[in-house]
């Protein structure tokens, strides 16, 4: 798969090298070089550096051709605007976007964007384990991947 | 819509120069103006500037604040902050959450204006753009040349019509140049189109102009100008 990361913070960048060691073809965009020390010197997918909002960066990151785009920057209008360009505009086929507002999450499923949301899955998980005693929060923490990612 | 009679109510989404210039713009023509502001004391400061404007301290894309302002009975939201995102959020959720009829956003990146269209701002503005636009009408003012017609005093003009030109959109019976200069020919899109009375002027279009060479300078200004 040919997939577009924008944003490479701490969940980029995690995903970028996860898809990376998996075999597919990654790029991520981020407007600070700095980011992508996060990928490590093992990532062999590209790096653009440039404002994931405007059209000709995500052309130069190669939108017109990927299969699935991800937007994780650490604004959630900026993702639901880089989300929405890649799907309307692009027709990515899969086009996922990270909102913590809840409410926006609402609205913007309504409109027909695919959407998570980490203050609600958050939210959730911390309630189960205190329903339950079963932490969920432990699962994916021990994926052999993170070992080493900072 | 507002009912007859009432002015009309707009809301306007970010108070830095082009928010605050607009809103006493528009108080002057006797909008009924709210408009809303992240910052608590440039919030104040415009408040205590323009006396009549409503000033709310809050976030303009969140849902539950925007309820607050009147949103429903809102005849257009105008997003004029620095960011395109912000600006675009505020125009969709005012569009499909509060039904308001028209949505205005300021374009920072006017690579931008074809993406806030295709995601349903009415009227998407690029200052960077409409400035461009000004500049080269001057430019092009001043750089129209005509190639001579043998010694004959007469001559061929191409003019570049500037996307501001007040020619853009009117038939071509409509379009009055200086001293009875004549359209001969519209090259769009790179190809030659033989011009009728009706034929409607498009941005982008290059005029071929049959003029007397001393009219060439007043040609280019009437071009910029319409």
């Amino acid at each position: 798969m040919k997939v577009i990361i924008v944003g490479c913070g701490r969940v980029g960048a995690r995903l970028a090298k996860q898809l990376d060691a998996e075999g597919h073809q990654v790029t991520v965009v981020d407007q600070l070089v700095s980011a992508f020390n996060r990928l490590g010197r093992d990532f062999g997918g590209n790096m653009i550096v440039g404002n994931c909002i405007d059209e000709a960066v995500l052309r130069r990151a190669g939108v017109e051709k990927a299969d699935c785009f991800v937007s994780v920057t650490n604004g959630d209008n900026r993702n639901l605007m880089a989300a929405q360009i890649a799907q309307r505009f692009f027709k990515v086929p899969r086009v996922i976007t990270r909102l913590y507002d809840p409410i926006r999450q609402s609205v913007y499923r309504e409109m027909g964007l695919e959407t998570f949301c980490p203050t609600s899955l958050g939210a959730d998980l911390v309630r189960d384990y205190f329903l339950t005693g079963v932490n969920r929060g432990h699962e994916t923490a021990d994926d052999p991947s993170t070992v080493g990612a900072s | 819509m507002s009912p007859a009679g009432e002015p009309p109510y707009v809301i306007i989404v970010g108070g830095g120069k082009v928010g605050y210039h607009l809103a006493r713009h528009l108080i002057e023509r006797d909008y009924e103006v709210t408009l809303v502001e992240k910052d608590a004391v440039r919030a104040e400061w415009i408040e205590h500037q323009l006396g009549t404007v409503s000033v709310m301290v809050g976030d303009g894309d969140e849902m539950a604040f925007l309820a607050t302002t009147g949103i429903e009975r809102a005849s257009a939201v105008i997003g004029t902050t620095g960011d395109d995102e912000d600006n675009l959020i505020v125009c969709q959720l005012a569009k499909t959450k509060f039904s308001v009829p028209r949505t205005i956003a300021r374009v920072n990146n006017p690579h931008n204006v074809a993406v806030f269209k295709a995601l349903g701002v009415d009227a998407p503005v690029s200052a960077t753009e409409v400035l461009m636009g000004l500049i080269e009408a001057e430019l092009a003012s001043e750089l129209v040349r005509g190639v001579a017609v043998k010694a004959s005093g007469a001559c061929l003009v191409d003019l570049a019509l500037p996307a501001v030109s007040g020619f853009v959109g009117k038939p071509v019976a409509e379009i009055s140049l200086p001293k009875g200069g004549i359209i001969v020919c519209i090259v769009r899109g790179g190809r030659p189109v033989v011009p009728t009375p009706e034929t409607v002027v498009e941005a982008g279009d290059e005029l071929v102009v049959f003029s007397q060479l001393t009219d060439v300078a007043a040609l280019g200004e009437a071009v910029a100008r319409g």
